[in-house]
């Protein structure tokens, strides 16, 4: 079903950046369900990433850009304390003047940006530029420090770059083992599970959740029978099974000697550490029995390409990286993958898994606190000398580095914190954890701007709401989870009002006007910016100096495999900021690199860093009054805070409401029946959602989707508390009683405001 | 942490740098992190440290000797004496004297010294037997099994041998007459008890047990003892037999026996420096000894209030705890708050100024957040007996063995069935699983351990322990026609089958079709044979249903 015609570009959701086309529809047509017409009507094209497959978010994105209460003017809160439209310069003016007051009295550090992993990259870009340079404040970082930063923080360690899947997808294809850690593809990005079809049509699919997930269940219907097996840790323990499957790949003699001799350092020190942890200590702390965990070690092994197989991969998700020991749970999966030498072999690999559509460009181009364009470090003077030269500023204006997400929003209107807060492409207010907190820091706030394109929760709480353009409607690109450079391009106009970021930016600027900031600063043509994005990231470790749209097209038109970062335009001697960028003629001959560290690694002497890492466990782990694990996750029909696809009737009549999966053994011992209403509470705050009994979850866990607000959000829940490396939060993992919600407790205000969840769960039960 | 530059580091010294002590010199250099204290290891092995507890593996041959070495203590912060033994102490001037000669002033002294295998006494064993194997002269091809020394040996005589006796039928002795048969020894397990490990199994499960071991080629040889090791020119031939024999003076040739009846806690030392000791080194709740607070013992030397097992994850519990105590001695110099209330909340698992990720290998955190109660400690977590037996699966904690759970208030359930090679039994109190049995089932063993040493609540029915909990599901649809109406077949796209029979009646008539009308088989397209199968027999059973159909065109 793949569509001839129509405008070729991808999914407004996931990384997988399923290709689609867009054709427009005729006038007149209503949508589905008597609906509003759309704009355009979307058909699956052929990429190699969905080869034609669309799962239900992709099918219906197009609905988005006509929801019902699609923002189409700039909103302002008035004295009444309501949300009113007002117009653009109206809008602009004041943003542009209290943000000049905030600063005035508290220094430039008085505002804040937090931008979002689904904005292009030339959106992320500029939005990194205009903190630096407009605002100049150090404070700025984004929702990606939810989802990559700890599998950032183990593969720039190890490798010396971060590329989620340092390989393109379609070389999963072949391989004989494949192991998914903390990850469900099968429900949140279905198409990719075509790739699994080669591991396990050779036994060798393995899926480490503590939930049996759609994506564990892949594992036990292969074509010919067992399809391989699902290992069942106890939650936050993930990093245990990990230890103890190198534990036997060293003690069995399964590694890969010469690889390790030739290809890394650190090992021995990796093999000692290792060392306490043999499969009977391992299955004393994740539950998972010694002889599976040797069992798992020896597939992989096999498969390895040392001892003759067809290749083997890891693959990481949110499920072990989102945890106080995120960067050592990838730090051990990238551990295993050297000792078996998979990394920068073609046909085997470590890959991190990213979930949001621009979640790897998001990373690269300056929206982290601590990083400038090219995936520079902020604080390395050639970097800053050099970014600075490509904005035409002075390297000493440019700010340090700031806060990581969760301490930047702790930090919101406290002594001494950002009393203003931009935010671009993000729902904090769900996605972040320990939401009750943030709601309290967010009304604390002088000034809340959100730029999003419907009224989010957090938009609603905004003091101004800027109207933007969405997928089909703007042009620009993405880099998916292969880091493939593609190009979003522009199938339909905006409703209303709504604007680019990119317009938004260039007109704060104008009004900001800082001294010795370049008047033409911010372009508004993504063309433009995607050039002066390639031009700053020359010479850094994800470098696009080489890539420009027009290359992208032409690559795309003329069916070429693709182009994937690093690639350089010019000899990198010649970007050396020490001696200025001198750029000859452009040379765009590189093929870009879709597999890297074939011939070494980015660390300075090109081997692959092993380091040792050790389980310490949940940050907040069960104990009498908590005794259960609280995991969280997503449903196929939602995407994050569910801000987009709440708004897609079909979506959501199949997952209406939140949730609670429960194993009935614990569902009778805690007197909750299946499909009754559950209170869920934890250090943090209180929860209700609706029992689903499943023997999918282990008795001693509960797992809860993140997509609602309200009385359902489970990040009213999860812990604040991070990976000491990455600063990433620990929502996969905290302590939770749960009990049985009766409907009495609705009037008790001190059991704390669940209110339109609750109400909602408990209609539910009303025969209707 | 503050601690003045100017003042004289704390001198440790610990004796030992077996599987405890080194944890605990680690330990240490990892907390102490402005360098106040100055440690020093003595240890009587000529070794780098390795993991004790993976020799019955070694022995096994399931583990390569160079895969047992474990982390280095930091040298840049500890002095690591290596064969050289402590051979008094003298408490007064604080010193300890070592066999090189060399003197150890020390602050605060730790013992660490182990235990060393019991070695009983019947002929053909050197005249001293009854104590300690070290020291004892044994004759050629009989080992105890505590030091790398004894399983190189024991490895190295399988391959003159094809004849092995274990005495003992303890979990040590357990692992080794499996790990032999393993290696293709004819082995004999000797045991004077009924049935192996009765320390930690029910008679039940022992019988499970003997039967596991004799599927995997152990001879086990219950309520039997040897009597005499029969030797030639210095070398071992055989055992002799006493109590259930098959005949007087029954002999069971070997040219292996390993001997492995019990430990005995190295207290030489310690009784020497007229330190309080019973069957280990006496020492309180803080780990100390309740006649000197400057001595400390930890490990299997020491004999803290609620017992020791002999387990390593006791004995690492035993580091940490002792770790941050020292630490906050020498760090505070006025009385120390306790020390978990000294770390701060968020971090209280990673240790201060230590940018990584904590070093200090736990059994979970559960230990880390166990503090030294007015009780004693708790020792639930670190009681976890589990035997390295290959796919022999056997596993005991907490409230276990013969006679458990009568006492009031718990409620036991069991699940014997030998035939199946399965003995289970789990003991409930107060809604939690306060110690379990578990015989010939890897998984349920596996999830009784992660509910005793998280204390997650226990179902309703503790009988639900036994084996692993599932669902009652429909067996799954082998047909379409079995498919209840609902069912989700494309579960990208969210279409049931309802969806893809309303599809069918409206005249679809191949999975294209229904892909058409209903986007299935368009997201990852694991359904396509399920719908083209749906698709086929709707459409079948449509025909069938209206004869007259041939003929007609399907509506459209
Ligand atoms: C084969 C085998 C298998 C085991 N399996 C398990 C298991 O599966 N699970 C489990 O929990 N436990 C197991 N154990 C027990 C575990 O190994 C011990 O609990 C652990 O080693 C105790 O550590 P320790 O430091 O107290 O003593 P040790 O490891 O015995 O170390 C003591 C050290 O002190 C030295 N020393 C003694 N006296 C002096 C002196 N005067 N001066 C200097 N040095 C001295 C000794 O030479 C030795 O190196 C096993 C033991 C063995 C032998
Ligand atoms: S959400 Fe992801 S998997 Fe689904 S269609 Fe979009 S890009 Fe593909």
């Amino acid at each position: 079903m793949t569509a001839a015609s129509g405008v070729r570009t991808h999914c407004s959701y996931c990384a997988l950046q399923c290709g689609m086309s867009l054709a427009p529809s005729g006038p007149g047509i209503p949508g589905p369900g008597g609906r509003a017409a759309l704009p355009v009507a979307v058909a699956p094209r052929d990429f190699p990433t969905n080869r034609g497959g669309l799962c239900q978010k992709g099918w219906t994105s197009a609905t988005v850009l006509r929801a019902g209460d699609r923002l189409t003017t700039p909103l302002v809160r008035g004295d009444d304390g309501e949300l009113a439209p007002s117009s653009w310069d109206e809008a602009l003016d004041l943003v542009a003047a209290r943000v000049a007051a905030i600063q005035a009295e508290d220094g430039a550090g008085g505002v804040a940006v937090f931008g979002g992993g689904g904005l292009t990259n030339e959106k992320a870009y500029a939005l990194g530029k205009f903190a630096r340079t407009v605002l100049r404040t150090p404070f700025i970082d984004y929702n990606g420090r939810f989802c990559m930063a700890s599998a950032a923080a183990a593969g720039n360690r190890a490798f010396g770059v971060d590329r989620g899947m340092p390989f393109p997808v379609t070389d999963l294809d072949g391989a004989q083992a494949i192991v998914l850690l903390g990850s469900n593809v099968a429900e949140t990005m279905p198409p990719f599970v075509q790739h699994l079809a080669g591991a396990r049509a050779a036994g060798g699919l393995v899926v480490v959740d503590p939930r049996r997930s759609a994506t564990a269940r892949l594992t036990d219907d292969g074509p010919d029978g067992e399809a391989g097996l699902h290992v069942q840790p106890v939650p936050g323990t993930d990093l245990v099974v990990l230890l103890a499957l190198l534990h036997v790949v060293l003690a069995e003699g399964l590694a890969d000697r010469e690889y390790l001799d030739a290809r890394t350092s650190g090992v021995d020190d990796v093999a000692r550490s290792v060392a306490a942890w043999w499969p009977e200590r391992a299955e004393t702390v994740c539950g998972v029995p010694a002889a599976e965990l040797r069992r798992v070690a020896r597939l992989l092994a096999d498969a390895s390409p040392s001892r003759g197989g067809r290749g083997a991969y890891l693959l990481t998700g949110r499920g072990v990286e989102q945890s106080t020991q995120g960067t050592a749970t990838v730090t051990a999966a990238i551990n295993l993958a050297l000792a078996l030498g998979l990394v920068g072999r073609e046909g085997s690999g470590y890959g991190c898994l990213t979930g949001q559509g621009n979640g790897q460009g998001g990373r690269e181009h300056g929206q982290k606190s601590d990083q400038l364009p090219g995936y520079r470090k902020i604080d390395d003077p050639a970097a800053r000398a050099h970014v600075a030269g490509v904005w035409g500023v002075d390297p000493d204006s440019l700010p340090g580095p700031g806060l990581p997400a969760v301490a930047l929003l702790r930090s919101l209107a406290t002594p001494g914190g950002p009393r203003a807060l931009l935010v671009h492409g993000s729902n904090v207010l769900v996605s972040a954890p320990d939401a009750d907190r943030v709601r309290e820091r967010l009304e604390a706030l002088d000034l809340l701007v959100v730029c999003d394109v419907v009224p989010s929760e957090t938009a609603l709480l905004a003091d101004v709401v800027l109207p933007v353009t969405q997928w089909a409607e703007e042009s620009g690109t993405m880099t998916n989870l292969e880091g493939r450079v593609i190009r979003r391009r522009k199938a339909t106009e905006a409703p209303g009002e709504a604007r680019s970021e990119l317009w938004i930016l260039a007109e704060l600027a104008r009004r900001l006007a800082p001294a010795g900031l370049p008047a033409d600063a911010f372009p508004t043509d993504p063309a433009v910016v995607f050039d002066e994005l390639a031009l700053a990231s020359a010479g850094g470790p994800a470098d696009y100096s080489g890539l420009s749209h027009a290359r992208l097209d032409a690559d795309e038109d003329a069916a070429g495999p693709g182009l994937y970062w690093p690639c350089p335009a010019t000899p990198p001697e010649l970007s050396d900021p020490a001696r200025g960028i001198r750029r000859a003629e452009p040379d765009n001959s590189h093929p870009g690199t879709p597999r890297m560290f074939l011939d070494a690694f980015a660390t300075p002497d090109g081997r692959a860093r092993m380091v040792a890492v050790d389980h310490a466990g949940p940050s907040d782990d069960v104990r009498a009054d908590a005794p259960l694990y609280l995991v969280t996750g997503r449903v196929l029909q939602h995407y994050q805070s569910g801000a987009q696809t709440h708004r897609v009737p079909e979506l959501e009549a199949l997952v209406p409401e939140s949730y609670v999966e429960l194993h009935p053994l614990l569902g009778t011992r805690v007197g909750v029946p299946d499909g009754a209403a559950a209170r869920l509470t934890t250090a943090r705050g209180t929860a209700v959602a609706t029992a689903r009994w499943t023997d999918a979850v282990r008795p001693d866990t509960v797992f809860m989707p993140f997509h609602w607000s309200g009385a359902g959000s489970v990040n009213r829940l999860t812990t604040d508390a991070v990976d000491p490396v990455s600063s990433m939060p620990e929502f996969k993992v905290c302590a939770v009683s749960v009990e049985p919600f009766a409907p009495a407790d609705l009037s008790d205000p001190a059991r704390g405001s669940h209110r339109a969840g609750s109400d909602a769960s408990l209609d539910q039960e009303v025969p209707a | 942490m503050t601690t003045s530059p100017l003042r004289v580091p704390h001198r440790i010294v610990i004796v030992g740098f077996g599987m405890v002590g080194v944890r605990l010199a680690d330990e240490l250099a990892r907390r102490d992190t402005g360098g106040a204290l100055d440690v020093t290891v003595l240890g009587a092995e000529p070794y780098e440290p390795y993991n004790r507890v993976l020799l019955s593996d070694v022995v096994a041959g399931r583990t390569d000797v160079a895969a047992i070495a474990m982390p280095l203590p930091d040298d840049a912060r500890t002095t690591v004496r290596r064969e050289v033994a402590a051979v008094a102490v003298d408490r007064v001037a604080r010193v300890v004297l070592a066999d090189d000669g060399t003197r150890h002033p020390y602050d605060h002294l730790v013992l660490a010294t182990g235990s060393a295998a019991r070695v009983p006494a019947i002929p053909g064993l050197d005249d001293a037997a009854t104590g300690p194997a070290s020291g004892v002269r044994m004759p050629a091809g009989v080992h105890a099994l505590r030091t790398l020394d004894d399983a190189r040996e024991i490895v190295a005589a399988t391959v003159n041998t094809p004849r092995a006796v274990v005495v003992g039928g303890g979990v040590l002795g357990v692992e080794a007459a499996h790990g032999l048969a393993s290696r293709g020894l004819d082995v004999t397990l000797v045991h004077p008890g009924p049935a192996p490990m009765e320390r930690q199994l029910a008679p039940e499960a022992g019988a499970v047990l003997t039967h596991g071991l004799e599927a995997t080629g152990v001879t086990v040889r219950t309520g039997a003892r040897p009597s005499e090791v029969l030797v030639v020119g210095g070398r071992a031939v055989g055992v002799r037999l006493d109590g259930d024999v098959r005949e007087p003076g029954e002999v069971l040739g070997a040219g292996l026996v390993v001997l492995a009846c019990g430990t005995v806690p190295e207290t030489a030392l310690a009784r020497a420096a007229g330190l309080p000791v019973e069957r280990g080194v006496v020492v309180g709740p803080d780990l100390a000894c309740p006649t000197d607070p400057r001595v400390y013992a930890v490990g299997d030397c020491a004999q803290p209030p609620e017992g020791s097992r002999g387990l390593v994850a006791e004995g690492w519990d035993q580091a940490r705890r002792l770790a941050e105590h020292l630490v906050s001695l020498a760090a505070a110099p006025l009385p120390a708050a306790p020390p978990e209330q000294r770390v701060p909340r968020r971090e209280h698992l990673r240790l201060p100024g230590d940018g990584g990720p904590s070093m200090a290998v736990r059994l979970g955190t559960l230990l880390s957040s166990r503090a030294p109660s007015a009780r004693g400690v708790d020792a639930r977590g670190t009681d976890v007996v589990k035997v390295k037996a290959g796919d022999l699966s056997v596993v005991s904690m907490g409230v276990a063995g013969a006679g458990a759970g009568t006492a009031p208030g718990q409620r036991a359930v069991r699940l014997a069935d030998p035939a199946a090679g399965r003995f289970v039994e789990a003991v409930v109190a107060d809604g939690v699983l306060v110690g379990a049995t578990c015989v010939g089932d890897a998984r349920v063993a596996a999830d009784l351990v992660a509910a005793y040493t998280r204390r997650t609540p226990a179902p309703v029915d503790p009988a639900f322990l036994l084996l692993t909990p599932v669902m009652p599901s429909a067996a799954p649809a082998t047909s379409p026609e079995q498919m209840p109406d609902d069912a989700t077949v494309c579960r990208c796209n969210g279409v049931t089958k309802h969806d893809i029979a309303e599809c069918v009646a409206d005249g679809a008539a191949t999975a294209d079709d229904v892909a058409e009308k209903t986007r299935a088989t368009t997201g990852c397209g694991s359904c396509r044979e399920a719908v083209c199968g749906l698709v086929d027999w709707l459409d079948r059973s449509r025909r069938s249903d209206d004869t007259s159909a041939v003929e007609v065109a399907a509506p459209r």
